[in-house]
């Protein structure tokens, strides 16, 4: 198993960091186009959700991203040094005619995140919240 | 600012907005948004440079569509990748922003 590591200050900007990083990375390991788009999509709300949530108006405080890489799969960690959270909703979010005037127009990301990626899970406690997505290579890629 | 995001074409009562940063996400959704001033009876989304729309650039996105609607204007997109396609389908934006080809905004110049 290969790891690469990627700590970054809680700042939107950032992102575009990570995002790049699993990029790259997907295509190491031979993910598919449509794939990769995948992975930067999820690996994008995971970070925005760690920012935002995980270590809100901190910016010094790190989100730290952990690529696995094995002959199976391509698992990313997102870690934040948050107090933790409850329970987490995946369920399907889309744009509803009712909530446009209202402007409430976020919480796609968990949804997305599920639905991209072939697992996920979330581990929380008061000293922060891991996001592990995983992407399994199945017939599309040559490890 | 918003000229940094958008690039903007008039012609009739059609305006299309080129979008011209490749990241439609957190950093560049204010700009985006900044963006949505006077739209027209048609307006179209140009995603052709666009390479990437994360949940908090479709947020922006959805400025647009609000507008059009309390204007009675009609919002389309251009140009988006099936990816983004994709994505749009999944959380129903497609349904607020149809997609319309090139020979069909052709008819309006």
């Amino acid at each position: 198993m290969q790891r690469v590591f990627v700590n970054i200050p809680s700042n939107p900007i950032f992102e575009r960091v990570v995002r790049a990083s699993a990029a790259e990375l997907g295509q190491a390991v031979g993910l598919q186009p449509e794939r990769i788009e995948d992975l930067k999509l999820a690996v994008s709300e995971a970070i925005n959700n760690a920012i935002d949530h995980g270590n809100p108006q901190q910016q010094h405080k790190l989100i730290e991203v952990t690529f696995l890489l094995d002959t199976e799969k391509i698992e990313v960690r997102i870690s934040d040094q948050g107090q933790g959270v409850g329970r987490v909703d995946f369920s399907r979010k889309v744009v509803e005619e009712q909530n446009l005037e209202s402007g409430m127009h976020r919480g796609f990301g968990m949804y997305l995140i599920s639905a991209l990626v072939d697992d996920c899970e979330i581990n929380s406690s008061q000293s922060g919240t891991t996001l592990t997505l995983r992407l399994y290579y199945h017939k599309d890629t040559t490890p | 600012m918003s000229d940094a995001v958008i690039r903007r074409e008039e012609f009739g009562d059609v305006v299309v907005l080129h979008i011209t940063t490749t990241s439609i996400d957190a950093v560049s959704a204010t700009a985006i948004e900044a963006a949505c001033v006077n739209m027209r009876p048609i307006t179209v989304l140009d995603f052709a440079d666009v390479a990437f729309i994360n949940s908090a650039g479709i947020s922006a996105l959805l400025k647009f569509v609000v507008s059009a609607r309390k204007s009675g204007f009609k919002l389309f997109a251009t140009h988006v990748s099936l990816h983004h396609q994709k994505i749009f389908k999944m959380v129903e934006m497609s349904r607020f922003m149809p997609s319309i080809e090139d020979q069909d905004l052709a008819t309006y110049r």
